[in-house]
């Protein structure tokens, strides 16, 4: 290193004592990876891009993108009911089966037991009503959600291609059952960016229980890079792993010691002929430090009235952690996170949706914790004028067997061959209901409609054509849908 | 040093090259006879028929895309609808090439074609648009043909060794690599840049062969040694030390998408995969020959001597992921067989032939056909955890019988004892854990839930430590004998293969039999008649013997690029996994050519060329250079100096180890299970599962290529540094910069456990003088001498903490440390 004075410059709460414009130019000029614009004001930045040399020009991968066509929505927010709901004893009303309860019919089904040709009926344990203009008839489970059926789409015959958890946890996640594909979210991340780079793009919660099965498979970005990947926020202590500074560090001193690091990062910088690497590390430990306080602040609930939080229920104990998940969503959606996912059920058996023993017990448990928040962030979204930019997917990784897995019992297998999701706001229509499956829920038998149909509605209505957005990978442009081209549901948008 | 080796250079020159090699037409377009039409045919034709084809080529009449027909010349120059597409008073104004370089309309609208492809076609442009009919004869749309001209596609002919070419700055040329380099260079009027400084190169040369730095002592004997070899003496000893395996290894096992589970809901840990990691480690270190290195991982078990490290080899087909509760089970056997030919094309042949797999292939010369009659070699392997080991005699004579007995009597009576307390829980349990409860990794989670209920605390006590006995002994076998994760087959005759229509197992089409890539050799697959009471098919080793004969053009091509790759982070061929019409085309055409004959003649060995790449002054040069330069040579397309990188993951795990002194240099043996916080097990269905937090911090302590790699669940430090992903070839790390590696780096408890073990061994070492122990840690993070400055900014900050923020006294030097392993300087290397 070349010899300078000894000059410790007085320690400033600007970027190592430059100014903010030489800062922008040094680092700013040399971007490769970064994003940036959460720290500037973007049309100063967009401006000394273009000055930059082509050479060292800028480019975000998360830099926010014009979507292909105007689209509805801006953000998703995905309420995951890992293990399974079961649709015939919640959305999928079947009157025929009253009075069915433990005879045996054929039917095919397939699921953890293996595929059979007959079964014990379990008829529908709760009582079904009708609710809304649209007369929609949904179960006692959902009292709430009951109130909002008027602005739901429902897609009573979805399909998917595998009974098991993993690889359709897989599939709904990332389109494919064979491990290693990009997730949903990180396709809408790369086919949209962010547009706030001090928060993550892709955003996952999950239940306090556990994780679904695969864990972090279920919000990777596969074979893009890391940016693309989801990020876990806590809904409690600390949101994002290793925000926390060290205990012994306050704030004053962690930037005290971050300054003198890039003195020494920007004295090497200019070594290296302001190499666009080096500049890039520079600049991401300055939005590192501020997402510290951009993190805990977009999951604080301080500034929300008692009113909101009740809508939520975040007042009663048993829906306090998905009430306040949902509500945490809709700060981050607010603050401009493309996709939120929020996992119900985590573990295995019974702390999921996976209801292969008692059916009532189960599902009693899972709908009480989320019927009230769910209903209640479709009521917030709409009264901040949210709702049409916001669109809401709720489901499971498939629905449950009409029948009972075992000899005695009301537990269900799963069902791939039919099931029930429903979205609301981003532009789809309220009060409609699509596709049907046969009279005990046994399987699709109108308008069946598979998970890639799902995924391409929902990029869709982000504005983006599904079978247009690819990513060159092993010899191929892959996309989310597959090789063939799918059309998103039509009846629904 | 310089006299010394442009001698050895010239003796390379002398004796090394003797193969006259045609004039590469790319270099050269008008020293052939109609080099005109043959550039069109060969260089431009390819990129056309992988990007444009699809939507602007029809028969004349036909429907195209803006009616801009590619077809013949005639239409390609008169454009569509928005007006020629060639201007033939203006050539490099031409519409076309305004398009492809995104400036009015953005051609193709999928993304933008390499700089380099679209060098091919301005420079075809501008050579007028030459033509040549010959092509007419291929079909317009559809799958491109296997035909002359697809055979005549650069990676697909055969490799002759070209002429080292003459050069004027004889200084510049150590080794014959530079002489290439350097010709394209003085043809393109730019200079190299200047020779790395020492201490630069000494980094580089160290990460390049050991993924580790230099200690300061071996920095400073390297600084103090001004002798001729000093350098070619520290290239020796790294390419003898055992680092050097460990480290690539780590490229190879990145290649072959290596991890220790199984993937999917169970993510089941592999039975003894780590042997497959240690043969790897050796096979590097004991520089075994690389035709040697792929007959052994494709067919070792077929080999005619049957070796220990040639059975653990076959592991290679056994680290995919693998879904034992498909509900299709053809439909997985089929799926990981594909992984295979996936793995085994990009790997070895740098080809997608898995995209043949439903269809012919799109973009390359892949007839469906061709992918069945792969997968015909592979076709009587057996699928399946129960079939996938078998015992082996890791020594000659099996070591230690008794030992080995009295370990099997030992691990039996922990199974036992584990089973007894399991079947005595299984009656009560019901539904879903009951079925659970089949699953044996599962196991231990259901009886420790059901405790105290239906198994009493002291049964449970009991339970544990069987489970810890069973564990302890699984990694502690006896040496000599030993179980390897291998192939097995099903016996000598392995079912019939047929192409599957549109990839679907239950649509038969025609059947096949095994047989090479038709657009690479006529040759037929001669099969053996394996006798009745074989084991396999021998078919394997017909496939290795092809893939490694010498008259195979893309296996050495393929490696030197990967060789090259690994060192100046990127290849000649910048798709390493893709050598065909959509990969992109090498920049320097002859030093590949001439890297790939250097291999084959030197009987394949690997160091040799390593050691000729480390040695040459391509390697050697600073990663600086003038703006001039930089304008002109963006994308250092040309080597005008070297490329400066992030270091990689486990480059940076270990170096953290290593400059806080606490690397533990253990070699070889199971995994090691780094402490993951609770946070991150969080994520996990079962919270812990398959992750052993019981790890000693001194096994803890080993290089990250030691680290289990569990396909669900990533070392955090190593995720948020773009390790490779394993579910599918992983041919180049990404390099992301992101915030969140910040956060790793300042507040993970790795870092300031390792900060605070570094700032001990330096209080240890200079004692309590802050300038001394500032002056100790750039020392060992940079490996030079610090200036002044530096050091008063370091003490200065420590006692701006202490003073000022209440940092205790103790802590203020870790502060520093955790600081030291920040600095760009550290984690990149120039």
């Amino acid at each position: 290193l070349k010899e300078k004075k000894v000059n410790i410059p007085p320690k400033t709460q600007e970027f190592c004592g430059r100014t903010r414009r030489e800062f922008l130019w040094q680092t700013g000029a040399g971007f490769t990876g970064v994003a940036l614009s959460g720290l500037l004001d973007s049309g100063v930045f967009q401006a000394l891009a273009a000055e930059a040399p082509a050479s060292r020009s800028f480019v975000n991968p998360l830099a926010p993108k014009e979507p292909m066509f105007p689209g509805k929505a801006k953000s998703v927010i995905f309420l995951f009911m890992y293990g399974g709901p079961s649709h015939i004893d919640t959305f999928d009303y079947k009157p025929a089966m009253v009075g069915m309860d433990n005879k045996t019919v054929k039917v095919k089904t397939a699921g953890r037991g293996g595929k059979k040709n007959e079964g014990r009926i379990v008829e529908p344990r709760w009582k079904f009503k009708q609710y809304g203009d649209c007369g929609k008839w949904v179960s006692d489970l959902y009292p709430h959600l009951g109130q909002q059926v008027d602005d739901v789409a429902f897609i009573h015959s979805m399909t998917a291609d595998s009974p098991q958890h993993g690889s359709a946890m897989l599939q709904m996640n990332s389109g494919k059952i064979l491990s290693g594909s990009p997730c949903l979210g990180s396709w809408v991340n790369y086919g949209l960016g962010s547009v706030n780079e001090n928060l993550p793009g892709f955003v996952v919660m999950l239940d306090p229980r556990g994780g679904p099965i695969s864990g972090p498979k279920n919000w990777s970005s596969g074979y893009m890079p890391a940016h693309f990947q989801g990020t876990v926020f806590r809904s409690a202590g600390e949101p994002i792993l290793d925000l926390r500074r060290p205990d012994d560090l306050t704030e004053n001193a962690q930037r005290y010691l971050l300054d003198t690091l890039q003195e020494y990062n920007n004295e090497h910088l200019e070594l290296c002929g302001g190499n666009p690497t080096l500049a890039s590390r520079v600049a991401s430990y300055e939005l590192a430090y501020k997402m510290q306080s951009t993190a805990p602040e977009a999951i604080d609930m301080s500034d929300e009235s008692e009113e909101t939080k009740q809508l939520y229920g975040m007042d009663d104990p048993r829906t306090s952690t998905f009430g306040r998940q949902c509500l945490m969503a809709r700060r981050m959606v607010e603050r401009g996170v493309r996709f939120v996912q929020i996992y119900s059920g985590g573990n295995h058996n019974d702390t999921s949706w996976d209801a292969h023993g008692d059916l009532i017990v189960n599902h009693e448990l899972h709908c009480g914790e989320t019927d009230k928040p769910m209903a209640g962030l479709i009521a917030d979204l709409k009264r901040r004028g949210m709702f049409d930019e916001t669109l809401i997917v709720w489901g499971g990784e498939f629905g449950r067997q009409p029948t009972a897995e075992y000899e005695k019992g009301t537990g269900r297998d799963h069902n791939a061959y039919g099931f029930t999701m429903w979205m609301a706001g981003g532009g789809v229509k309220g009060g409609v209901s699509v596709g049907k499956t046969d009279e005990i829920g046994s399987a699709a038998v109108e308008k069946p409609f598979h998970v890639k149909q799902l995924h391409a509605t929902i990029l869709h209505q982000l504005g983006i054509d599904p079978n247009r957005l690819t990513y060159f990978q092993g010899g191929l442009d892959q996309k989310l849908v597959g090789v063939e081209d799918v059309e998103p549901i039509w009846e629904l948008v | 040093m310089r006299a010394r080796l442009i001698a050895a250079a010239i003796i390379c020159f002398l004796i090394g090259i003797t193969a006259s090699y045609a004039e590469d037409i790319e270099d050269n377009p008008q020293s052939f006879p109609d080099a005109g039409a043959e550039y069109y045919q060969t260089q431009v034709l390819p990129i056309l028929r992988a990007h444009c084809y699809s939507c602007h080529t029809a028969e004349p009449g036909g429907e195209v895309d803006s009616e801009f027909n590619m077809a013949s010349r005639e239409t390609f120059v008169s454009g569509g609808h928005s007006g020629p597409a060639i201007d033939e008073q203006a050539w490099s104004e031409s519409a076309i090439l305004r398009a492809i370089n995104y400036e009015d309309s953005e051609m193709p609208p999928k993304g933008k074609l390499p700089q380099s492809q679209i060098a091919t076609i301005t420079r075809w442009v501008e050579m007028g648009a030459p033509w040549s009919d010959t092509t007419e004869a291929s079909p317009a749309q559809g799958p491109p043909p296997v035909d002359d001209l697809a055979r005549n596609f650069w990676s697909f002919r055969p490799v002759k060794r070209p002429e080292v070419p003459a050069v004027s700055d004889l200084e510049f040329v150590r080794t014959p690599i530079d002489a290439f380099v350097l010709a394209k260079l003085e043809e393109a009027g730019l200079s190299p840049a200047a020779p790395a400084r020492k201490t630069t190169l000494l980094r580089r040369v160290y990460y390049s062969l050991i993924g580790l730095p230099p200690t300061p002592e071996e920095a400073k004997a390297f600084l103090a040694d001004d002798s001729a070899s000093a350098f070619e003496r520290v290239v020796d000893r790294l390419l003898d030390s055992p680092q050097y395996g460990e480290r690539w290894a780590r490229h190879w096992l990145d290649l072959v998408r290596y991890a220790e589970t199984d993937g999917y809901e169970f993510d089941r840990a592999k039975p003894e995969v780590w042997r497959y990691r240690d043969y790897v480690i050796d096979s590097f270190n004991s520089d075994k020959p690389y035709d040697r290195f792929l007959k052994e991982q494709l067919a070792g078990d077929e080999l005619d001597l049957e070796t220990a490290s040639g059975i653990i080899a076959t592991g290679y087909y056994r680290l995919g992921a693998t879904d034992s509760g498909a509900a299709e089970r053809l439909q997985a056997e089929f799926d990981e067989l594909d992984d295979v030919i996936a793995t085994t094309g990009q790997v070895m042949l740098g080809l997608s032939m898995n995209c043949a797999r439903c269809h012919d292939h799109k973009i390359d010369p892949f007839p469906t056909a061709d992918y069945y009659r792969m997968l015909a070699f592979f076709r009587g392997i057996k699928r399946g955890r129960g079939d996938s080991t078998r015992q082996i005699q890791v020594t000659p004579d099996g070591g230690d019988q008794q030992l080995a007995g009295r370990w099997e009597a030992e691990f039996d009576a922990a199974e036992r004892g584990i089973q007894r307390t399991e079947n005595r829980l299984r009656r009560h349990l019901k539904a879903g854990e009951a079925d659970d409860f089949e699953e044996e990794t599962y196991r231990p989670a259901i009886v420790r839930a059901n405790s105290p209920l239906h198994v009493s605390e002291v049964d449970l006590a009991e339970y544990e430590t069987f489970l810890t006995k069973r564990q302890e002994l699984e990694d502690n076998q006896p040496i000599g004998l030993a179980r390897a994760l291998c192939v097995v087959e099903r016996g000598p005759q392995p079912p019939q293969t047929h192409v599957l229509v549109r990839g679907s197992p239950y649509a038969k089409g025609d059947p096949v039999s095994p047989g090479f890539p038709s657009v690479l050799t006529s040759m037929e697959a001669s099969m053996p008649t394996p006798k009745n009471d074989a084991t396999s098919s021998g078919r394997r080793r017909v496939l290795a013997e092809w893939i490694t004969s010498c008259d195979n053009p893309l296996t050495a091509r393929v490696m030197v690029n990967r060789l090259w790759h690994y060192n100046f982070d990127r290849g000649i061929v910048r798709s390493t996994n893709d050598f065909g019409y959509a990969g992109t085309p090498p920049t320097h055409p002859k030093l590949l050519d001439w890297l790939a004959s250097e291999l084959v003649d030197g009987g394949w060995k690997l160091k040799r060329l390593q050691k000729m790449i480390v040695m040459s002054s391509v390697f050697q040069m600073s990663s600086i250079t003038d703006d001039q330069t930089m304008e002109r040579d963006p994308e250092n397309d040309l080597f005008t100096r070297f490329n400066l990188r992030r270091l990689e993951g486990e480059e940076i795990r270990d170096s953290i180890l290593a400059v806080s002194s606490n690397l533990n240099p253990k070699t070889h043996g199971p995994s090691i299970y780094p402490s993951i916080s609770d946070e991150v097990l969080a994520g996990q269905s079962r919270p812990g599962e398959g992750w052993r937090q019981e790890t000693p911090p001194e096994e803890q302590a080993r290089r990250s290529v030691y680290v289990h790699v569990k396909r669900s669940l990533i070392v955090p430090l190593l995720a948020v540094f773009d390790a490779a992903d394993t579910d599918a070839s992983c041919p180049a790390r990404f390099a992301t910069m992101q915030p969140t590696q910040a956060l790793t780096m300042l507040n993970s408890e790795f870092l300031n456990e390792q900060a605070k073990i570094f700032a001990d061994d330096i209080r240890n070492e200079v004692g309590d003088d802050p300038k001394s122990q500032v002056a100790e840690a750039l020392r060992r993070v940079t490996q030079r001498e610090p200036n002044e400055v530096e050091i008063e900014r370091g003490a200065q900050l420590m006692v701006a903490l202490t003073r000022e923020h209440g940092v205790a006294a103790d802590r203020a030097l870790q502060k520093f440390c955790l600081l030291a392993m920040n600095l760009n300087e550290f984690l990149c290397l120039d």
